[in-house]
């Protein structure tokens, strides 16, 4: 087991074309202190400087910030600054439970494992959905194979293309057009899986990118990353990256989970505005403790 | 006629009046009572979505004692029932197991709020369920039997009360005879409830020394607001009546905002701490950040208040989750666990497909049944054919957790008479029990009504029995009973609902709202409140003023419009040229600018204005205000037979209407007096039968400013361009008219009018309340008296306002200019004109904030590094 320490900064820039008199906020920012992943030490800043911030837990144990600014201001900036400790054992595939898929759903012991059969605001296991993935949940098959299998198939299917889909694009859509980002391979997996009465939650974080062997790391050019857990009946929440196509290991950071994305956002807002439209800047860098502060 | 809901006598289905002394009130009596009652409707303004009448049927239904108190019984217990259950899936969430309320029933629900988890009302009762409404039907053995609970903003107490106060007026004869239970005592209960239940309130209504409330109690009691969806709500009357009746503010989510924590309501002198809100919003609705971001209706940070414990929702954010109709499964086994009781009030047999052995059962039984998903409408199994019951198969058992199955409750014969017929009943904590209303409020359904349906209608609304209160009846090719109901069709009629009573009768009357206007001084009023005042002063005066020019031209028109030379013609064709604004949309006839509601000038414009504005006050208003609005809405609304002038020229708007002819003016007159009488008496009311508090302040100082600008344009238009003097007389004597100023200037002039007399009288006679100088002064004071949030600012505005009046003195009285027109009279017309448009202009900016847009804030959706959002 291997102990790795991240330095990891998340800043959020929304630019006003006119004042913002009213700003309200709450984020999912904060690591979670986890079996596997601890929090040093964590900050959220908010500039102009709130009239109000507080800390609260959310349903599902994930660290919120609400905030509210009153100060009229065309630019807010929300800066999310951790130092994580990451523990994480990463199960070998043979050492997993056998259990079949379709015996995964009766086997769910408690509430928080129930819910995660249910559709969720952005997730519908709909006919596409199963016509998807109905192929690989075989009777009788284990399954970490199906989960495995999902995976891959969502990883070769989908072309990641940044901006090709919205907070608003359903799974059926997703397949329609073949291209997606980060959160929607991760719901299209959920729905899967939930569609065969698999328990799978979505869960909101981040992964270290690696720089070209030749080329210094960009700074600043990390981003937020989502994946999905799925219950495996006598080991727990899997972690599984269908964006990458492997299991979550010691360079993710874990932020929260929740039914989708709709319950963890990194940040969302309402504001008070006369003016339409905003510019939206993120800056996310994640890097070894002791590397040169990016922000 | 049968009658589902009364007691029935000797197992006959018709009501048992035989308390009474006589028999059953004689046919023409109800006949009577039947039309009276829609008078009443009418000027009480009661209306349900939107523009209808909310319709009632005076005969009631009558409930004897001893019913009454088994069903009241079984009422407590429910509530009592509810409040445990919904304490516990907040809290411990002990009893959501398999073998009492199956964990997915509550999961699946969308009323289970997981923003409010572990959200307790900061009060002394561990109670958590305020209000608690249950509809109920007799079943086909005349039992009462549990329909639906609604417990997330159940509309209709008001209702209730309004459809009480009529009967107990139409039917006063057996009112008074009868001993029936009052309506009185549930009311006050959620006074108490709203004043107990506020943060750092016990029980006793006492200041706690551990509140929660950040700045401590604060020694005037707490605050509640009644917070709405609008004006535009289906029952906005109902929710504008409940306001009135329990003395709270009505607001909107705009009228509240969250700063430091906790919930504050704009005032005109700034915020003003809310300690409880009584929600008539969908919980999903009421934070936009924290719940549907799409919402417009609600106050971001809610959420976050209500979980620092600084205020207390009523009923609270999560109570919905109640209303799931597979609840009702369950309860007979939660009441054996919770209170160790057997359930008294039950519901008909309900399966609830997310177990296997019930969804078997239903699958089985499928054509008995009524299939309620926990949203959208709910079908009826025998209703299906082969197709389309498939697919809801396939539909359930895709996702059974959302579907439960009742067998149809209520009468089994419904050949004749009412197809339906449900009794909404209201509850509230009070004590350590619930007090339940003695009464509620009635609903009947008409067989020749299209089938109803909408089980588990969104809650404000009041369309539609709950589905398994009726037997539906099997027709081919029918998918769904969707409601799809016209206006009058499939509207129920409501009823009062008479429980007769041993005890005494306190000898009180049902009294409607009581305007307790401003026990904390300036308090209470939003600036959105005075805005519609201050428009309502202003749509009131336009309408009068409108009106009373149109009196002077129809009164002159038969003389004079065949001969446009004579000094008469000429004088009409001045007035005219008053009646039609030179900005105007081109209004066709005369009887437009009465009865065309779409035409500016028009005086339907103005009234239909004036009543909406009256709709979104009308908690501060009195009761008595919407009788002569109904009435001028009854003038107004007659039938228009009147045929559009061909050839007009629309360049010459007043030629146009001169050629109308003689036909032209025909029953105008009267209509005009009417709609006269009724605004005189609205000025009356707001004169006489309102408190001069900062509300009553704008309202009148709409008023004036209106009646300023009208003596200001009416001159302009009449008086600018000098005639020959025998035109100038008879355009002065009706423009006196107009301002009803004739007999004050008989009685001071002994000349025939002139324009110099008709400027001193109108502009200048500050003991003449239709001047210009009167106006002006009452503008001024009116202003001075209302409070302001911002110090600096009303100053200035009463520096304009005096200047107006300065610049009154400096109105040239008759000098003739060269071409005939009074130019030094017109500079000093459009001067004045103007300064009126720039203190109305600064009003708004000063008293009435308009917060800036809400948006949502673009999401981070993806991975872009820099992405240009749109916004909402």
């Amino acid at each position: 087991m291997s102990t790795w320490t991240w330095d990891l900064v998340h800043r959020t820039t929304y630019t006003y074309p006119q004042d913002v008199t009213d700003s309200y906020g709450r984020t999912v920012l904060t690591p979670r202190d986890l079996p596997g992943q601890r929090r040093l030490a964590h900050t959220v800043d908010v500039s102009p400087t709130p009239a109000d911030l507080v800390e609260e837990v959310d349903y599902f144990g994930n660290v919120t910030t609400y905030f509210v600014v009153t100060a009229p201001h065309r630019r807010l900036v929300v800066t999310a600054r951790s130092q994580v400790e990451v523990t994480r054992t990463v199960p070998a595939l043979a050492d997993l439970p056998t259990t079949a898929w379709d015996d995964a759903a009766a086997g769910a012991p408690d509430l928080t494992v129930r819910e995660m059969l249910l559709p969720s605001a952005q997730v519908a296991p709909d006919a596409a959905v199963r016509a998807f993935a109905d192929g690989l949940f075989t009777p009788g098959r284990p399954l970490r194979e199906v989960v495995t299998d999902l995976s891959h198939t969502i990883a070769t299917t989908l072309t990641y293309q940044t901006g090709s889909t919205t907070v608003h694009t359903t799974q059926a859509e997703l397949l329609a057009q073949g291209t997606g980002v980060c959160q929607d391979y991760a719901h299209l997996a959920i729905a899967a899986l939930r569609a065969h009465g698999v328990p799978a939650r979505y869960v909101s974080g981040y992964l270290e990118t690696r720089p070209h062997p030749d080329r210094d790391k960009l700074r600043g050019a990390d981003a937020s990353h989502a994946w999905f857990s799925v219950w495996l009946p006598g080991y727990g929440w899997w972690d599984v990256d269908p964006t990458n196509d492997q299991t979550v290991d010691c360079r993710y950071v874990v932020l929260g989970w929740g039914r989708d994305y709709d319950d963890v956002p990194p940040l969302r807002g309402v504001v008070f505005t006369e003016g339409t439209g905003s510019t939206l800047e993120v800056a996310v860098d994640l890097v070894p403790t002791g590397t040169d502060p990016y922000l | 006629m049968t009658d589902l809901l009364s007691s029935p006598v000797l197992g006959e289905l018709r009501p048992d009046w035989s308390w009474l002394d006589g028999s059953a009130p004689d046919p023409q009596v109800l006949a009577d009572a039947r039309q009276s009652t829609q008078t009443l409707l009418a000027d009480h303004g009661v209306t349900y979505a939107g523009d209808d009448r909310w319709r009632l049927d005076p005969a009631p239904v009558i409930v004897q004692a001893d019913e009454w108190r088994a069903l009241e019984r079984g009422l407590v217990q429910r509530s009592q029932l509810l409040d445990a259950v919904l304490g516990d899936l907040y809290g411990a969430r002990r009893l959501l197991a398999d073998t009492l309320l199956p964990p997915l029933v509550v999961l699946s629900h969308p009323g289970f709020v997981r923003a409010v988890d572990q959200v307790r009302l900061p009060w002394a009762q561990p109670r958590q369920l305020v209000l608690a409404a249950t509809d109920v039907v007799r079943d086909s053995a005349g039992v009462w039997c549990a329909v639906s609970d609604r417990t997330q903003a159940a509309s209709g107490a008001g209702y209730a009360m309004e459809d009480r106060r009529v009967v107990a007026q139409v039917l006063a004869g057996p009112y008074r005879q009868a001993p029936i239970a009052r309506l009185g005592p549930f009311f006050h209960a959620l006074r108490v409830a709203l004043h107990d239940v506020a943060p750092g309130c016990d029980g006793s209504g006492g200041p706690r020394a551990d509140g929660p409330c950040a700045d401590g109690p604060r020694a005037d009691g707490p605050r509640a607001v009644l917070l709405t969806d609008g004006p535009d709500s289906a029952t906005a009357f109902d929710q504008a009546y409940l306001a009135a009746m329990l003395g709270l503010p009505l607001v909107q989510g705009s009228d509240l905002v969250v700063r430091s924590g906790r919930l504050w309501m704009r005032g005109l002198e700034g915020p003003e701490p809310v300690d409880v809100v009584l929600r008539r919003v969908d919980a999903h609705w009421c934070d936009p950040l924290d719940l549907v971001r799409e919402s417009r209706i609600g106050v971001p940070g809610l959420v976050r208040a209500v979980r620092a414990g600084t205020v207390s929702v009523v009923n609270p954010l999560g109570a919905s989750v109640l209303e799931s109709p597979a609840l009702a499964a369950y309860l007979p086994r939660l009441a054996r666990e919770v209170l160790g009781t057997d359930l008294e009030l039950g519901s008909a047999p309900t399966w609830w497909c997310g177990d296997p052995v019930h969804l078997s059962h239903v699958l089985a039984r499928l054509d008995d049944l009524v299939l309620v998903p926990s949203s959208g409408p709910c079908v009826a199994g025998a209703a299906l054919d082969t197709a389309s019951r498939d697919r809801l198969v396939d539909q359930v058992r895709a996702e059974p957790w959302a579907w439960t199955a009742q067998e149809p409750a209520g009468p089994a014969d419904t050949n004749q008479g009412p197809a339906a017929a449900v009794l909404r009943t209201f509850a509230v904590a009070h004590d350590e029990s619930y007090q339940v209303m003695a009464g509620g409020l009635a609903r009947v359904w008409s067989a020749s009504d299209a089938p109803p349906t909408d089980t588990h209608e969104p809650a404000p609304s009041l369309v539609g029995p709950p589905l398994s209160a009726v037997h539906p009846v099997p027709s081919s090719g029918a998918l769904r009973l969707r409601a799809t109901h016209a206006p009058s069709q499939g509207r129920p009629v409501a009823k009062d609902v008479w429980v007769l009573t041993a005890d005494r009768l306190a000898p009180d009357d049902e009294s409607g709202p009581v305007h307790e206007t401003n026990e904390r001084g300036p308090a209470g009023l939003s600036p959105r409140t005075a805005e519609n005042l201050y428009w309502m002063g202003r749509y009131a005066e336009r309408a009068e003023a409108q009106t009373r020019l149109l009196r002077a031209v129809v009164d002159r028109w038969d003389d004079y419009h065949t001969a446009p030379r004579s000094p008469g013609g000429q004088a009409l064709h001045v007035l005219l040229r008053a009646v039609v604004h030179h900005d105007d949309a081109n209004p066709a006839t005369l009887r437009d600018l009465v009865h065309d509601a779409t035409a500016p000038r028009s005086v339907a414009f103005a009234t239909d204005a004036l009543a909406r504005a009256a709709q979104g006050v009308r908690d501060q208003l009195s009761t008595d205000t919407f009788g002569p609005l109904a009435r001028i809405d009854r003038a107004l609304a007659e039938p228009d037979q009147d045929v559009a002038p061909d050839g007009a020229d629309p360049s010459d708007r007043v030629a146009a209407l001169v050629r109308e002819g003689t036909g032209a003016t025909s029953g105008l007159r009267p209509v005009l007096d009417t709609v006269l009488e009724s605004l005189l008496a609205v000025a009356g009311i707001a004169a006489e039968g309102l408190v001069r508090d900062a509300g009553w302040r704008f309202l009148d100082a709409g008023r004036r400013i209106e009646r300023a600008q009208h003596i200001v344009d009416t001159l302009a238009s009449t008086t600018v361009r000098a005639g020959p003097p025998e035109v100038d007389r008879l355009v002065s004597e009706a423009v006196l008219e107009v301002h009803e100023s004739t007999i004050t200037h008989r009685r001071r002039y002994p000349t025939t009018a002139t324009v110099p007399a008709l400027l001193d009288l109108l502009v200048h006679d500050d003991t003449n309340p239709r001047s210009l100088a009167f106006s002006t002064a009452r503008l001024r004071e009116d202003l001075q008296a209302v409070p302001s949030r911002r110090t600096d600012r009303p100053d200035h505005l009463l520096r304009d306002v005096a200047g107006l009046e300065t610049e009154l003195d400096a109105v040239v009285a008759d000098s003739v200019s060269v071409g005939g027109r009074r130019e030094r009279l017109a500079e000093s017309l459009g001067s004045m004109s103007w300064r009126l448009e720039a203190a109305h202009d600064e009003i708004e900016r000063l008293h009435f904030q308009h917060t800036a847009p809400q948006r949502t804030q673009t999401d981070l959706w993806g991975r872009p590094n820099v992405i240009f959002g749109g916004g909402e």
